[in-house]
C-alpha cells in the first residue's frame, strides 16, 4: 500500500541574479508503507531540499513551484500552515543532519524530549517522565536518567544522534526522513545508529526515507535507491542493482569513488626514522574545581605510545572519536604541549607549543585540518592564504611569494580564475586543495593530516587523496594520516596504527593489520567495515 | 546548515553590486536608505543653503508657517525651518565621534580579551558587567555633570558609555572565531599574537562592526537629544532637535507644530537607520551579527 507519492516535484530557489534555480527538478517516486528508500547524491544535488519537501518545509528563499507530495493521498504542499504543523512529528518526522544544532543548548536532553512527548502524546507529570526514560531506553541508552539530566553539549556525538532520533520517533510517525544522520559519526558508532534506526522501523512499522552522500550506509539500510544529480533523479533501482550494475555514468562514478579496503602495496622502508615516539603519553588538564585551585591532570588521552615513521612514508592512525588520534597529531605539530615520554623528529627532541619551536622546525612539520571551511580564514583571498605561508616560512618578498603560490596552486588544479576568490566561494574539494597547497608551501618533510577527507563527498575525497599521493611521490614527504575511515587509511598508509582509548591496539604494515588482525578490537573495526562492504559488493570498473 | 560561527562571511563580499541593488530594490530598505542619505546630506550641507541665520531673531515670536518663514518662527522669532534643517548636525557629529571611539577601543579590548583570555579577560569582563549594570542614562548624566557639556566631552561620554557593549559583543564573537582552525593554522605558522589578532581575527569582525556602527550611532543620537532635552547636552543657542522639543513643550497647547517638526526629524532618522541596516544585513547575510 502506498504511503508516500511524490509527483513532478519542483523546488526553486530565488537566484541573486533575479531568476530562479531549481534545486529539485521534476522528481517523482512512491514509497510503500513500512518501506525504506535511500536518496543518494553529492552535496548540492538537491537531496536535502527534497527531504524537507516531504515535511512540506522549504528553506528560506525556496518555493514549491510544481508537483505534489501526497501522503496517504493528500497533497501536503496544499495544506494550510496549521495543518502542516499538525502533520510534522506525528505523520512525518525529520532526523536532521547536525544533532548539536538541532537540540536547544540551554535545555537538558530530558526536558527537550518531554516537550516533544507532551506535545504529541499529551502526557503530563510522572507519566511524561516515565515515557521519556522509556524512549531513551528504547534508543539503547544504557543509563537514561543520567543522560536525561545532561545538556546536549555534555553528550557524545552518538548519544546526541540517538536523542534526535528519539525526538523524531516520539510522535510515532508513519514516515521518518533521515537527512545524513550519521555523517558526523565514526564508523562503529554509525553502525550502532543504523542498527537502531532499523530496530525502530521494525518496532513502529514506519517508512524510511534515508538521505546521504554515502552509498555504503544507504545500501546497508534501504531496499531501493534513488540517485540524484543536479536536482533530478538520474537512476533508481534496488540497492544491489545500483551498486553492482549502475547504468548511468554518474552512478558508476559514485560507486567507483568508494574507497576499497585494499592496502597499498608494501614499499621498502628507508632505514632511519623521521618521526619516532617511545612511551609517549599525554593527559588534558581537568577544569579547576574551584577558582585558584591548581589544575589537575585528567585521564590519559595517550598512554605509552611507541612507533616510528620513516621519511617519505605514510603512517595511518585509525581510531574512533576519543581514541587519542587527534591528540597525537596535535603533539607532533605543536598544537598541544607537555607530553610524557620521548617524541623525536629527525633525531632531535620534538615538543612544546609551535610558537616556542624554531622556525625551521615549524616549517618542516605541517598540518592539514579536517574542515577547510574552518581552517582557511574566510576573509582572506586564496592567493594570499598560500602566499602567506611562503612569506612566513621562506621570508620571500611579497611578489615572489605570490608567483610561487600561483605555481603551486596551479599544480594541484586551482587555476588563475580562483585566486582572487574568498574560500567561501570555492567548493569543499577546492577549499581542501588550497589548504593542502598552504601546507606544502612550507616545503615540509612531515605533514599531519587530521581527518582531511571526512568533510568531503566520496568523489571529491578520491580527488583529494590523489593530490596527496602525487605530492608524496613528487616531494618524498612523510604523512601522519589520521582518520576514522579504515578504507581511506588503507588506501594511503604503508603502516597502520590502531588506537583505542589512548592505547595502541595494533601497529604494523597495512596488509598485516587489516588482513589478519591479532587484536580483537581491530578485528571488530575491520568487521564493522567489511559487513558494510558485503552490502555493497565490489563496484564495477569505470569504462574509459 | 552552517552555524553562525562558520557561516562563510566571505560570501557576503561576492557579487557586491547585485546584493546592493537587491537590498535597495526592497521598498522599506530603499526608502529608509534614501531617508538616511538625505539626513546625512542635510546635516553636512545645511550651513550652505539654509534661507536664514539660525540664531538671528528676525520676526515676532511664534509666527505661523508662511512664504517667508516656511515653518514659522520659534519662541524667540528665529526662522524655524533653518533651525530644523540644522538641528541634527551637532548631535550626529557627537554621536559619530563617540561611537567611532567606542568601536575602536572596544574592538581592540574585546579582541584581546576574547583571544588571549586569562585573568585580564576576567577582570575586563567584570568591569564591563559593572558598567552595564548602571542604567545607561544615569551613567551619561553623571559623566556629563562631571566632564561638562563641551562637544569633545560629550563625545568622550558617548564613547565611554558604549564601549562596554562593544567589548562584550566583540569578545563573544572573537571567542567563537578563535576556536576555528584557521587560528590554529596561524599559531602553527608561529605568527605573533598581535598579527593573529589583526590579520586573522579582525577582518572577520568587520561585518559585525558594519552592523554595530550605524545602529549604535542612531541610538546615540537619540540619547544626546534626550540629554539636550534635560539641559545636560548641547547648549543653546545651537540648533538641536532635543533642545527644540524642550522649548516647544512650553507652548505645546497653542503651537503644536513647534513640537512636531523636531520630533518627526529625530524619529525619521532613527527609524530610517534601523530599517536600512536591517535590509542590508539581510541582503549581505549578516542577520544576527549584532543586536541590530
Amino acid at each position: 500500500m502506498t504511503l508516500l507519492r511524490v509527483e513532478g516535484l519542483v523546488v526553486a530557489y530565488r537566484d541573486p541574479a533575479g531568476g530562479e534555480r531549481r534545486a529539485v527538478d521534476g522528481v517523482s517516486f512512491t514509497l510503500a508503507r513500512g518501506g525504506a528508500l535511500g536518496i543518494v547524491g553529492e552535496s548540492g544535488c538537491g537531496k536535502s531540499t527534497l527531504a524537507r519537501a516531504l515535511l512540506a518545509h522549504g528553506r528560506p528563499g525556496s518555493r514549491f513551484t510544481a508537483g505534489q507530495v501526497l501522503l496517504d493521498g493528500t497533497d501536503i504542499l496544499a495544506a494550510t500552515p496549521a495543518e502542516r504543523t499538525r502533520l510534522r512529528g506525528r505523520r512525518v518526522a525529520l532526523v536532521p543532519q547536525n544533532p548539536l544544532q538541532a537540540l536547544t543548548p540551554h535545555l537538558t536532553i530530558g526536558a527537550q524530549l518531554q516537550e516533544v512527548l507532551a506535545r504529541h502524546r499529551g502526557l503530563r507529570g510522572t507519566a511524561l517522565r516515565t515515557a521519556m526514560l522509556d524512549l531513551l531506553a528504547a534508543m539503547q541508552i544504557a543509563d537514561p536518567a543520567t543522560l536525561a539530566a545532561r545538556y546536549p553539549h555534555e553528550a557524545s556525538g552518538g548519544q546526541r544522534q540517538r536523542v534526535v532520533i528519539a525526538a523524531a520517533v516520539a510522535g510515532e510517525p508513519d514516515l521518518l526522513v533521515l537527512d545524513e544522520p550519521t555523517t558526523a559519526l565514526d564508523k562503529s558508532t554509525e553502525a550502532q545508529v543504523l542498527a537502531l534506526v532499523q530496530a525502530q522501523q521494525a518496532r513502529t512499522g514506519c517508512a524510511l526515507v534515508y538521505v546521504s552522500h554515502d552509498l555504503r550506509t544507504i545500501a546497508a539500510t534501504c531496499q531501493e535507491i534513488l540517485v540524484m544529480h543536479g536536482g533530478r533523479v538520474v537512476e533508481r533501482g534496488t540497492a544491489d542493482e545500483v551498486l553492482t550494475s549502475p547504468r548511468e555514468p554518474y552512478t558508476r562514478n559514485l560507486v567507483g569513488a568508494l574507497p576499497q579496503l585494499a592496502p597499498r602495496p608494501a614499499r621498502q622502508a628507508p632505514p632511519l626514522p623521521l618521526l619516532e615516539a617511545q612511551g609517549l603519553g599525554f593527559a588534558y588538564t581537568r577544569p579547576r574545581a574551584l577558582p585558584f585551585l591548581p589544575r589537575r591532570p585528567g585521564p590519559a588521552a595517550l598512554d605509552a605510545i611507541g612507533f616510528t615513521l620513516a621519511p617519505g612514508r605514510t603512517l595511518g592512525v585509525v581510531g574512533e572519536s576519543g581514541s587519542g588520534k587527534s591528540t597525537l597529531g596535535g603533539l607532533v605539530c605543536g598544537l598541544l604541549a607537555g607530553h610524557a615520554g620521548a617524541l623525536r623528529f629527525d633525531n632531535a627532541a620534538l615538543g612544546g607549543a609551535a610558537r616556542h619551536r624554531p622556525l625551521a622546525l615549524r616549517r618542516r612539520v605541517q598540518m592539514i585540518f579536517q574542515d577547510p571551511a574552518a581552517s582557511l580564514n574566510p576573509r582572506h583571498r586564496v592567493l594570499d592564504l598560500v602566499a602567506r605561508a611562503f612569506t612566513a616560512y621562506h621570508a620571500l618578498p611579497a611578489a615572489t611569494a605570490r608567483t610561487r603560490a600561483e605555481a603551486l596552486l596551479a599544480g594541484i588544479g586551482i587555476g588563475a580564475e580562483l585566486l582572487r576568490r574568498m574560500p567561501g566561494e570555492l567548493s569543499g574539494g577546492q577549499q581542501q586543495r588550497v589548504a593542502i597547497a598552504r601546507a606544502f608551501a612550507a616545503e615540509p618533510e612531515l605533514v599531519v593530516c587530521d581527518e582531511i577527507t571526512s568533510a568531503l563527498d566520496v568523489t571529491i575525497q578520491a580527488q583529494v587523496l590523489d593530490v596527496m599521493r602525487n605530492m608524496q611521490r613528487d616531494r618524498g614527504v612523510a604523512y601522519l594520516f589520521i582518520s576514522h575511515d579504515l578504507a581511506v587509511v588503507s588506501e594511503m598508509a604503508d603502516d597502520i596504527l590502531v588506537l583505542h582509548h589512548g592505547r595502541i591496539r595494533a601497529l604494523g604494515p597495512a596488509a598485516e593489520v587489516l588482513g589478519a588482525p591479532a587484536d580483537a578490537y581491530t578485528r571488530a573495526l575491520v568487521a564493522a567495515f567489511s559487513s558494510r562492504r558485503a552490502a555493497a559488493p565490489t563496484p564495477v570498473p569505470i569504462p574509459a | 546548515m552552517p552555524n553562525a560561527a562558520t557561516a562563510p562571511l566571505a560570501s557576503a563580499t561576492a557579487h557586491r553590486p547585485s546584493r546592493l541593488l537587491r537590498a535597495l530594490r526592497r521598498p522599506t530598505t530603499g526608502i529608509a536608505t534614501l531617508a538616511v542619505v538625505l539626513h546625512l546630506l542635510m546635516a553636512a550641507t545645511a550651513p550652505l543653503w539654509v534661507p536664514h541665520d539660525t540664531s538671528a531673531m528676525l520676526d515676532s515670536p511664534l509666527a505661523p508657517p508662511g512664504a517667508e518663514f516656511w515653518f514659522g518662527t520659534d519662541l524667540l522669532g528665529r526662522d524655524y525651518f533653518s533651525r530644523i534643517v540644522s538641528g541634527g548636525q551637532v548631535a550626529l557629529l557627537v554621536a559619530a565621534l563617540g561611537v567611532a571611539g567606542a568601536l575602536a577601543i572596544g574592538t581592540l579590548i574585546g579582541l584581546a580579551c576574547g583571544y588571549l583570555r586569562g585573568a585580564a579577560d576576567e577582570a575586563v569582563g567584570r568591569l564591563v558587567d559593572a558598567l552595564m549594570a548602571i542604567p545607561e542614562f544615569l551613567l551619561i548624566s553623571i559623566l556629563v555633570l562631571a566632564f561638562g557639556k563641551s562637544l569633545p566631552a560629550l563625545a568622550a561620554v558617548v564613547a565611554l558609555v558604549y564601549v562596554a557593549g562593544v567589548v562584550r559583543v566583540v569578545r563573544a564573537r572573537t571567542i567563537a572565531l578563535a576556536a576555528q582552525d584557521f587560528v590554529r593554522a596561524a599559531e602553527l605558522r608561529g605568527e605573533p599574537r598581535l598579527a593573529t589578532l589583526l590579520r586573522e581575527l579582525l577582518p572577520n569582525l568587520l561585518p559585525l562592526l558594519a552592523v554595530e556602527a550605524p545602529v549604535r550611532i542612531s541610538a546615540a543620537v537619540l540619547r544626546i537629544s534626550a540629554l539636550s532635552f534635560l539641559g545636560l547636552g548641547i547648549s543653546p543657542p545651537t540648533p538641536d532637535w532635543g533642545l527644540m522639543v524642550q522649548e516647544a513643550m512650553t507652548v505645546i497647547l497653542t503651537d503644536p507644530w513647534l513640537l512636531l517638526f523636531p520630533a518627526a526629524m529625530l524619529s525619521s532618522f532613527v527609524v530610517a537607520v534601523n530599517f536600512a541596516v536591517d535590509g542590508f544585513a539581510a541582503a549581505y547575510g549578516l542577520r544576527g551579527e549584532a543586536g541590530a
